[in-house]
């Protein structure tokens, strides 16, 4: 008898063992119950309490009952011209961040990471560099980025194109024009989370087993060829990991509009997203009905995107 | 769902209660609503310890109320204060979201949202617990603010108002010459002319700042911004409905007047526009007051603003001190409301932040503010106030933002149209957006009655 067989025999044995467990001792509730519990005080009964808010005109605080108004909420959404066409226009601002922002960003942190798993000296220095917008709270973030968007020739930005133009490039209004601000807007958000994404890659990257570019470069592989076949590749899984997390947060964006909105006439209407009009409809206008179905209905598309993204690309290996 | 925002708005005993725990409540505080604003509000023996709420403001005025609260222990040795300093953020949210148990007995509260307060019943009205004297020293602007109903629900030390600042150095150079009274002041028209004069001579075209830093869609839009409908001779509610007020031609009109100096308009980035002298002209409060002085020194004069056919108008309001809506300590907390309101402490307070005292006898011994003194335009025009909207004419000035429970959307929907204005939108079509939203909201509430 080998050493493996034994050890395939044992954990025949205990498999045999796990099976005589009578069903229904409890283990495996009990084992579950901390997550099972988790999930349903912080993921199932706030969306319950969304999905029954929706149903009713709520005020925070207001000494008066909430009223029962039905589907009232959901039909002024899809029907009533101002809220469903500011809801429409969010709901198209986010599909349009999010098909630039999610392929792009992407690309760039994978490019990113290649650029940086080189080994020379000095790189921690510039991994550091390349990770530092994502430490910085995003408040301070939208001052700076204020400073660069401003609409006039002081704006860095316009100062910048002034000056490599000869002022050939008269200044822009950059958030305040209804074509630039979303890019604005996406320029910003790219910038300060790139580095994330590139993090992630960076370490799929270092997983890659050097034999394999060896092997490659004896075949006679060029620079391109090993990118396509050896490492793309290896950072599949991760790559698909982070198209995913992209898109999840190109959906949530809400902090840089908010932000720049509170700080600086930006042109709202080009830039709003759902996120924002849930939180403004709730918190700021105290329509905590509304905003709940808002969010119910912005939380199924999402979910429909998951699915449909889930079943185009399916990860190789783990748990099917 | 939850953001960030939505996060750090509430009590921290709210981030572990759920979503349809907080639907439960407001279930349950709907049973306690009650016709009568003080029926939660007992006189108590006005002794022991009463609990304050004051915002986390300025470390210059978080001092100074401090210093405040400190003496009123050492005067009324019956009575101590538990004081919270809360910040700005969280405060509206805190003081909505509180239970009758955690309301404080006295809390300071921002002037628009005291009708909303009160409709809430956050805050009780006060006329039972400050002495007569206390409330006849109110000047009327900030009466206006804080009357709700016909019921005074908060008191104030201080009040604020806007003001045209000019830099003479530049107005002289350009011919221009600073309007001193609201009777003189310039016409819209006018003022484009003087723009346009002080254009020619400046750098970059763009002499006049309006500190667009500062957003308009916040409340500083609706705070700054509301007078050119008021000045034009509209307010922006009227008999309860926007439908007709704020979308009226007279209203659009103004807007556009308004929006048509955009070109002229320095964005101010940096909120030093004026400071550095980059522009001629700044409309802005009187807060800045300190910091125009000291980087313009004998250069620094001020002025009413534009007058759009009604007269200038200024906003005016602050933070004031309301009574929360189930004191259990009432007599205790009306002798704070008056101690706060002495001349001592208000001279004390506006000493700290620079601010036009709001009682007669403390404004009367203002070093700033007054007959002769250096803002005497700014007290000037707080003196003759309208004071609220629905009494506007073409001879008062100071004018409290719309007082009415449905503020929150009011001040919303306005900064929200004002902002897309002046980026370019149409006016008629964005301010009929923001009637129909306002409407649609009081509608939904029964007009908050």
């Amino acid at each position: 008898m080998t050493l493996s067989s034994i050890r395939t025999g044992s954990s025949r044995q205990s498999r045999a063992k796990r099976r005589n467990r009578p069903p229904g001792s409890g283990a495996g509730p009990l084992m579950a119950a901390p997550g099972l519990i988790l999930l349903t005080a912080f993921l199932a009964i706030p969306f319950i309490g969304a999905v029954v808010m929706s149903f009713f005109r709520i005020q925070l605080g207001n000494p008066r009952p909430p009223r029962f108004v039905g589907l009232e909420q959901y039909a002024r959404l899809l029907f009533d011209p101002d809220i469903s066409s500011t809801f429409l226009r969010s709901l198209a601002n986010n599909f349009a961040f999010a098909i630039v922002v999610v392929p792009l960003q992407t690309a760039l942190a994978l490019g990113l990471a290649i650029l940086i798993n080189r080994k020379l000296r000095g790189m921690t220095v510039f991994r550091t560099l390349f990770f530092m917008p994502l430490v910085f709270p995003l408040a301070l973030v939208a001052v700076i980025w204020r400073l660069i968007f401003a609409r006039d020739e002081n704006g860095l930005l316009n100062g910048f194109l002034d000056a490599i133009s000869g002022g050939a490039i008269g200044p822009h209004d950059w958030l305040g024009d209804p074509a630039t601000a979303l890019g604005a807007i996406i320029v910003m958000s790219i910038w300060q989370s790139v580095s994330f994404q590139m993090i992630i890659l960076l370490g799929a990257l270092q997983s890659v087993p050097p034999e394999l570019y060896e092997a490659a470069s004896i075949d006679r592989a060029g620079r391109w060829s090993q990118f396509i076949h050896v490492t793309v590749p290896g950072v599949r899984n991760t790559l698909i990991f982070v198209t995913l997390l992209t898109t999840i947060f190109a959906f949530r964006l809400f902090d840089q509009v908010y932000l720049l909105d509170k700080s600086a006439s930006i042109n709202i209407e080009a830039t709003q997203t759902v996120m924002f009009q849930v939180i403004t409809t709730g918190y700021d206008q105290n329509n905590i009905g509304q905003g709940s179905a808002m969010a119910v209905v912005f939380l199924i598309i999402v979910a429909l995107i998951a699915l449909i993204q889930r079943r185009l690309i399916r990860q190789e290996g783990g748990v099917e | 769902m939850p953001s960030q925002h939505a996060i750090a708005g509430v009590p921290s005993r709210w981030l572990s209660a759920s979503a349809l725990g907080l639907a439960t409540t407001l279930l349950l505080a709907g049973c306690a609503g009650a016709a009568d604003p003080s029926a939660r509000v007992e006189e108590g023996s006005g002794t022991g310890t009463i609990t304050v709420w004051a915002l986390d403001g300025q470390s210059a005025e978080n001092e100074a109320i401090q210093k405040i609260i400190d003496g009123f222990e050492k005067s009324n040795g019956d009575i101590e204060v538990d004081m919270q300093f809360i910040p700005a953020d969280q405060f509206t949210t805190a003081l909505q979201t509180a239970t009758d148990e955690e309301l404080p007995d006295v809390v300071e509260v921002d002037g628009p949202l005291i009708a909303n307060f009160a409709y809430l019943g956050r805050i009780a009205p006060l006329d039972d617990w400050v002495s007569k004297e206390t409330v006849a020293n109110q000047t009327e602007a900030i009466k206006g603010q804080n009357t709700v109903d016909g019921d005074l629900y908060a008191v104030g030390m201080m009040n604020s108002g806007l003001a045209m600042w000019g830099n003479k150095k530049l107005l002289d150079a350009a011919g221009v010459e600073m309007p001193s009274s609201a009777a003189e002041a310039w016409t819209a028209d006018e003022f484009s002319e003087v723009l346009d004069k002080l254009a020619v001579l400046d750098p970059d075209g763009k002499p006049f700042g309006l500190a667009e830093n500062n957003g308009f869609s916040t409340e500083y839009g609706i705070y700054a911004f509301a007078p050119v409908l008021w000045s034009a001779g509209t307010p922006l509610i009227k008999d309860g409905r926007a439908a007709g007020a704020l979308d009226s031609e007279t209203a659009i009109e103004a807007v556009e007047t308004f929006t048509s100096w955009r070109d002229y308009t320095d964005p101010d980035t940096d909120g030093a526009a004026f400071q550095s002298g980059r522009v001629a002209l700044n409309w802005m409060g009187n807060w800045l007051y300190p910091a125009y002085k000291e980087a313009l020194g004998d250069d620094l004069v001020v002025g009413p603003l534009p007058d759009f056919g009604e007269g200038a108008k200024t906003g005016s309001g602050t933070i004031a001190w309301g009574m929360g809506g189930a004191t259990k300590n009432a007599a205790a907390a009306g002798a704070l409301l008056d101690y706060l309101m002495s001349d001592e402490v208000v001279q004390e307070y506006t000493a700290a932040n620079g601010a036009p005292p709001a009682t007669h006898s403390a404004l009367s011994g203002s070093e700033l503010y007054g007959e002769g003194k250096p803002l005497a335009y700014l007290s000037e025009q707080l003196e003759s106030a309208c004071p609220t909207e629905d009494v506007l004419a073409a001879d008062c000035v100071a004018v409290s933002r719309p007082i009415t429970a449905g503020y929150p959307v009011v001040t919303a929907e306005f900064g929200k149209a004002l902002a897309a204005v002046w980026g370019g939108a149409d006016a008629s079509e964005a301010l009929a957006a923001a009637a129909r939203a306002i409407d649609r909201d009081f509608e939904d509430n029964d007009d908050y009655k």
